[in-house]
């Protein structure tokens, strides 16, 4: 449904985005994450065809993102979305809904079912006294007044109360059953890892890791185990090779360990101590953490001197396949 | 072929219903902007604007003096001052008997007799009678005798008007003929001429009645004691005077006396030579500008309403939609020139104009508006947009308005369409050329501002807070195309996307036209009042500047915004832009030239105007016409007059194009090496004229 290829955007010597390819299968629900500044709106603005790439091709619904038509099939939400405030909810996405020649009669029916679904109240009210969660929920409902195949979203539960996110984010999955193709981005992870199926991770500019959100936690966060003991074990030059941790938690020891085997040598090394294992539990890592690790390595500069492709970018498989990794990735982040 | 006209039927048709569609729900957001108090606000300031314009405006033209009965007079009832007396409106005449100086009365008029040869104490024939304004010893006693003595005088040229011998009551009849400072104005130019009163030909300067020493040849021609009309040997028409009702007309050629302004103000053509006053079209240029005021409120709207979509990325959603900028910027524009249209057509409607007034008016406020809408694009606050909406009103208020003040004074006020208001209230007739002179370098220049303000319309400057400067030249170089490089040697140097490239360099000067004519116009019209000694040389340089700028600002934004690439510098990522020394400099130069042909082309186009009669005035031979002389010049010679502007303008914008290739300071230094060549080529032409 989406196709971007050497996708490069650049304002003078900066670069925003830098080679950047990726495919977004229909019906599917794609993630790009990333910190501030990664390059994440500047990737979603060029699809919504609102930004001329410097260099790249990008084909939404099989148009050229800069083709007029394919904004019919598509539906955008950008960051912000601040409304014309003196309208109300229900001519603000009429007023969009003409402009995309959708008949009356069609477009009160799927802005009703929207705002139904979306339990939107208040519709009759002017959009400057409503509250940001309202707005919000509106600026969704107008993304689908065309009735798009595509929808970019960007942050769209950014700034909002729980119950407002959780919502939203309970809608974005709905899209997806209905055969909607939802590009998503966001810097809250526990948002992507909720609701997408595969995942870009960008950082300053560059794409860092891609696959599903599992396919990456796999490659990339490592499952610790925490040994609690009622003695110190004792510090061993095999403890000190596994890189174990040990802290004092309450009456007990806590020591972390990254593997079965270690935890093995850690019974052996609290036993020499005269004491005895309590409980071992293992802990998987979140999103967060496998972003942590991919993101908080020293990265290349951002301008575009040094961008060149000295191959000094990295970038991970998380699919294992191979077929998605660009050429200037290296082992480095899958190692 | 009929497939394709029909899908560019289709797609107008489809441009035109989502124009409507916008503009529909802008009107309707508009309205909703405003609350009911603030509406009520502005509609009471209005009304109380309009009854104050309504009330000056009436007190001029119905004659509602506000200086009515304002000093009381003691006079007898059969003095003969009495009549005097009483015509004046500001006096109040009181019976001299009970008057008293100073309590009752401002000013008496008394008969004095003083005694004659007889010496008996008693009144006789030698005695004499001497009237005498006796006033009370304050401001307002002086101001009444003053008053007394106007109120006497008026009195008496009234009933010298009504003397049926008018050669007996004026011996000696003073044609005005008021021309401008120019002489190409001679020959029949219809600029301010009454529309068909004009009986004589060219007076060449000579023998006409209007020189000190021409003042008598018209007694001879009024002896018929009606109104006749006699024409002198040298062909200059000589009214007569006292047509039944007493009034005269000057149907001379040339510059009219103004019909409505002197009738209402009290500029007359005809008395005594002290109540002559120069023709000041006051009242039609009051009206004229009541349809100014309307654009400034509506601009306010419209700028924020602009700047709006802006603040707080609020237009962004309507960017992803089908429609084009274009369609956008139409939509949201076409409320605002619809209400500038309905109140012109009201405003005509209730002043007495007629469809020139509103067709002169329109590219006003399409020009309001289009500026309005570059500041709104360009601002970065509404408190940019504040000073930006101030500045449009001062100055368009001004290139609209003065020049119009010199309405019947010199050709150089038709650069304003407001002239063209005040002809038509004034009823005179005017030339389709002079429309087109008049109208079209705004409406044309308004276009261009809007066409200026799209080039930002986009989401990577309408969101953004760059300063103005940056937006100005993002706006210039998204008209341009990169030039490509040459492909092998000899190959390519005018391939088509090279061709299609330039064509883009020359079209966006060619476009900036309209505002260098409009600038030109301006320098022309402040610096014609100067010494020629000093306006001359100060204007060619000032026409060389503006000239260079306007071909060569568009390179220096490709060059600053990488459309182009810079000697010694790195293109700036496309592949198109040439960044080794000798290719910048090729394209430095090419695009140097194209500027210049873009320019010369542009400048020849004009000559179109004169097709349509433009030339008949004597600013348009002075802007457009050939050089004198030209009918005996050989061919070749004829050719290199033609092609020597080409040259020029090529030339020197090479040069400012290669000093914009290597940054600002290099260009502001070849800016003006290319200012002092083309000056000094502008001295050189005015020397052989």
């Amino acid at each position: 449904m989406i196709e971007v290829s050497g996708l490069r955007k650049t304002y003078g010597d900066f670069a925003a985005v830098v080679d950047s390819d990726f495919a977004v299968d229909d019906g599917e629900v794609f993630g790009i994450v990333g910190p501030n500044g990664a390059g994440k709106t500047t990737t979603l603005k060029i699809i919504a065809g609102l930004v001329e790439p410097t260099d790249g091709e990008v084909t939404v619904a099989g148009f050229d993102a800069s083709d007029p038509e394919m904004r019919r099939h598509l539906g955008f939400l950008p960051e912000e979305s601040p409304l014309y405030e003196e309208m109300t909810a229900r001519s603000y996405l009429r007023f969009f809904a003409d402009l995309y020649d959708v008949p009356r009669e069609v477009a009160d029916e799927r802005i009703g079912a929207a705002l139904d679904r979306l339990e939107l109240d208040h519709r009759e009210r002017r959009l400057g006294d409503v509250s940001k969660g309202m707005k919000r929920k509106v600026a969704i409902a107008r993304s689908l007044v065309n009735d798009p195949d595509v929808l970019v979203y960007d942050e769209p539960a950014s700034g909002l109360d729980p119950v407002t996110t959780n919502s939203v984010l309970a809608f974005t999955r709905e899209l997806r059953e209905t055969g909607k193709t939802v590009v998503f981005s966001a810097h809250n992870l526990y948002h992507v890892e909720s609701v997408c199926d595969r995942v870009v991770v960008m950082n300053e500019g560059r794409i860092v890791a891609r696959g599903s959100v599992d396919g990456i936690r796999e490659r990339h966060g490592e499952t610790t185990y925490q040994v609690f003991t009622d003695v110190e074990p004792t510090a061993t030059p095999a403890l000190a090779d596994l890189d174990a941790t040990t802290e004092e938690v309450g009456d007990r020891y806590r020591t972390t360990v990254p593997s079965m085997d270690a935890v093995d040598a850690v019974r052996e090394a609290v036993g020499d101590a005269g004491g005895e294992v309590v409980d071992i539990r293992s802990r998987e890592p979140s999103l967060e953490d496998v972003f942590l690790d991919i993101v908080g390595r020293p990265m290349p500069g951002r301008y575009t001197g040094d961008r060149g492709g000295d191959g000094t970018g990295a970038e991970s498989d998380a699919d294992g396949d191979g077929n998605e990794t660009s050429e200037t990735a290296t082992t480095e982040a899958t190692e | 072929m009929t497939d394709r006209l029909r899908r560019v039927g289709r797609r107008l048709a489809v441009g035109v219903r989502r124009v409507l569609r916008v503009a529909r729900w802008e009107s309707a957001r508009a309205s909703g902007g405003v609350d009911r108090r603030t509406l009520a606000a502005g509609v009471a300031l209005l009304l109380v604007a309009g009854g104050v314009v309504g009330v000056g405006v009436a007190t001029g033209v119905a004659g509602l003096d506000v200086d009515q009965d304002v000093y009381r007079v003691g006079v007898d009832g059969e003095s003969p001052y009495t009549d005097a007396i009483e015509e004046a409106p500001s006096l109040r005449p009181v019976s001299a008997r009970s008057a008293s100086l100073g309590d009752s009365a401002d000013a008496v008029v008394v008969t004095v007799v003083r005694p004659g040869a007889g010496d008996d104490g008693s009144i006789d024939a030698a005695d004499v009678e001497e009237v005498v304004v006796r006033a009370s010893d304050t401001r307002k006693g002086e101001a009444a005798a003053a008053s007394v003595r106007e109120a006497v005088a008026a009195h008496n040229e009234r009933l010298m008007r009504a003397e049926p011998n008018q050669t007996a009551a004026f011996p000696v009849v003073v044609t005005l003929r008021y021309v401008g400072r120019t002489t190409g104005v001679d020959d029949g130019a219809t600029l301010g001429g009454s529309g068909g009163g004009s009986t004589d030909g060219p007076d060449g300067g000579g023998g006409g009645s209007d020189g000190p020493d021409g003042t008598g040849d018209g007694g001879d021609g009024t002896g018929d004691g009606g109104s006749g009309e006699s024409s002198t040997g040298d062909g200059s028409a000589t009214d007569g005077l006292g047509s039944a009702d007493g009034s005269t007309e000057s149907d001379d050629d040339g510059f009219a006396v103004p019909s409505i302004g002197g009738g209402a103000f009290g500029a007359s053509t005809v008395g005594s030579p002290g109540s002559i006053t120069p023709p000041f079209p006051f009242t039609s240029l009051l009206l004229a500008f009541a349809f100014l005021v309307p654009m400034n409120f509506l601009i306010q709207a419209y700028g924020s309403s602009i700047l709006d979509e802006r603040t707080n990325r609020r237009g962004e959603p309507l960017l992803v939609t089908p429609l084009s900028p274009a369609e956008i910027v139409a939509g949201k524009t076409l409320p605002y020139a619809a209400a500038a249209a309905v109140v012109t057509s009201l405003i005509a409607l209730v002043v007495g104009g007629g469809p020139l007034s509103v067709v002169a008016v329109a590219p006003v406020a399409a020009t309001f508006l289009g500026a309005t809408f570059v500041g709104a694009m360009f601002a970065r606050s509404f408190k940019e947009l504040t000073f930006v909406t101030v500045g449009v009103s001062v100055l368009l208020t001004t290139y609209a308005f003065v020049p119009a003040i010199f309405t019947n004074v010199t050709p150089v006020a038709l650069v304003s369409p407001l002239t063209l208001v005040v002809f038509d209230l004034q009823g005179e007739a005017v030339s389709t050329g002079e429309v087109l002179f008049s109208t079209a370098p705004m409406g044309l220049g308004a276009a261009l501002l809007f066409g200026l303000g799209l080039g930002v319309y986009r989401e990577e400057d309408m969101f953004s807070q760059k300063p103005v400067t940056r937006k100005f030249l993002d706006a210039l170089a998204v008209r341009l195309s990169p030039i490509p490089a040459r492909r092998g040697i000899g190959g390519g140097l005018l391939d088509r996307d090279r061709l299609r490239a330039l064509g883009s360099v020359a079209l966006l000067t060619a476009c900036t036209l309209p505002f260098v004519f409009v600038a030109e116009l301006l320098a022309v019209a402040v610096l014609f009042a100067l010494p020629v000694t000093v306006s001359i040389p100060v204007l060619l340089v000032t026409i060389a500047f503006i000239e260079e700028v306007a071909k060569s600002v568009g390179l220096y934004a490709g060059f600053e915004r990488g459309v182009f690439g810079r000697i010694g510098g790195d293109p700036a990522g496309d592949g198109g832009a040439t960044g080794d020394g000798h290719g910048a400099l090729r394209v430095a130069l090419a695009v140097g030239i194209a500027s210049g042909t873009g320019f010369f082309l542009a400048e020849k186009a004009t000559a179109v105007v004169q097709a349509v009669g433009l030339t008949d005035l004597f600013i348009g031979r002075a802007a457009f016409a050939d050089v004198a002389g030209l009918s005996g010049l050989p061919p070749l010679a004829l050719a290199a007059l033609f092609f020597a502007p080409l040259v020029l303008h090529a030339v020197t914008t090479s040069v400012a194009s290669v000093g914009a290739s290597r940054g600002r300071t290099a260009y502001a230094l070849a800016l003006t090496l290319a200012t002092l060549g083309h000056a000094a080529y502008n001295v050189g032409v005015v020397g052989l004229g």
